[in-house]
């Protein structure tokens, strides 16, 4: 019984640690809602750490492959997502048209787009650290390198 | 238990860098900025567009300065290079910015141009003011565009066929509160303005 419990204490311990890390980040939220016939309902909660983790096993000539599409855009964000971290919450864009309302701001380290309007809902968060770590590894996997 | 043991010593040796809010994720005091940006953090370019058409159509930006002037250099595209932006000179029909610009600058306070009292290009204080009033439209508009001259310069400060726009934001910053362009006719309304508030009014 004591043997039990110690390993049921060392396995909730390795899973409380494992989860603190994996979350360490934060989250990348995904919620997509079309209100239509056949529209689809995306809901994706995915640890932010897990993200650059996970580039370590893209094979190398297919993220070099995507470095080189996009190394136009590449500085670009990258500046962009390190200028973002240092503001506070802000609402950066906002567009109301009719029933539209989208939102593009930053909320507690994290990019958040909102877009709202009668016939569909999408939310995406994204901690700017994760923007970051990914297009800063997007661009160490470019050609030339 | 060694399982968890070992676990811990693998994630504490592992490098961890502060959590961001999301979720699940604790809460991350509000992030600490460097020098330079509290230097210029404070101001903020507005742009609001607000239309009274019945759709209701509003587009609200607010953008701080030094994330233009940052992010601006890292743009690559088209005729926009490190900041700057080339000027084809066929486009110019011969006139020369810096020249004008030397003469305005020199020249004292006062209405410079001025077409029908529809158009009023004028020196006052520091800026450079043109209004624009369009009586004969159906639409009735209103322009008034006013820039700091030191903004001008800096936006010439570049080479020859070139506008150094990342120096113009950054004498931008070094204005006080100002409206810079502001548009109005029957149907819409448009107001650019700078000031230290991170939310439009």
């Amino acid at each position: 019984m004591v043997l039990l419990a110690k390993a049921a204490l060392g396995l909730g311990g390795t899973l409380v640690l494992a989860g603190a890390y994996a979350f360490r980040d934060g989250l990348i939220r995904v919620d997509v809602d079309e209100y239509r016939a056949g529209g689809s309902h995306v809901h994706m909660w995915v640890p932010a750490a897990m993200v650059p983790m996970a580039m370590h096993f893209v094979p190398k000539h297919d993220l070099c492959d995507a470095a080189q599409h996009a190394r136009e855009v590449l500085p670009t964000i990258h500046a962009f997502a390190k200028e973002l971290k240092k503001l506070p919450n802000v609402d950066l864009i906002e567009m109301i048209d009719g029933g539209k309302h989208a939102q593009f701001r930053t909320r507690s380290g994290n990019l958040q787009v909102d877009v709202d309007s009668a016939d569909e809902h999408v939310h995406l968060r994204v901690p700017l650290s994760t923007l970051d770590d990914v297009v800063g590894q997007l661009e160490e996997s470019g050609p030339g390198v | 238990m060694k399982t968890a043991l070992i676990s811990a010593m693998v994630l504490a040796l592992l490098p961890v860098r502060a959590p961001a809010q999301g979720g699940a994720a604790p809460a991350k005091p509000a992030p600490s900025r460097s020098s330079a940006a509290a230097e210029n953090a404070e101001r903020w370019l507005h742009v609001r567009v607000i239309s009274t058409d019945g759709r209701g159509e509003t587009v609200r930006v607010n953008l701080p300065l030094e994330l233009a002037e940052k992010v601006l250099p890292a743009v690559n595209h088209d005729r926009l290079h490190n900041g700057k932006v080339r000027i084809d000179p066929s486009e110019m029909n011969d006139v020369d910015l810096r020249a004008l610009m030397e003469a305005i600058r020199t020249a004292k306070e006062g209405q410079y141009v001025t077409v029908e009292g529809d158009v009023r290009v004028a020196k006052e204080g520091n800026h450079l003011t043109i209004h624009v009033r369009d009586k004969s439209a159906s639409k009735k508009s209103q322009v008034e565009v006013k820039v700091p001259i030191k903004v001008i310069d800096a936006l010439l400060s570049a080479g020859k066929d070139e506008l150094d726009l990342v120096a113009a934001l950054h004498a931008l910053g070094a204005q006080g509160d100002t409206e810079l362009v502001s548009v109005q006719d029957s149907e819409n309304t448009v107001k650019v303005w700078l000031d230290s508030k991170n939310v439009a009014d």
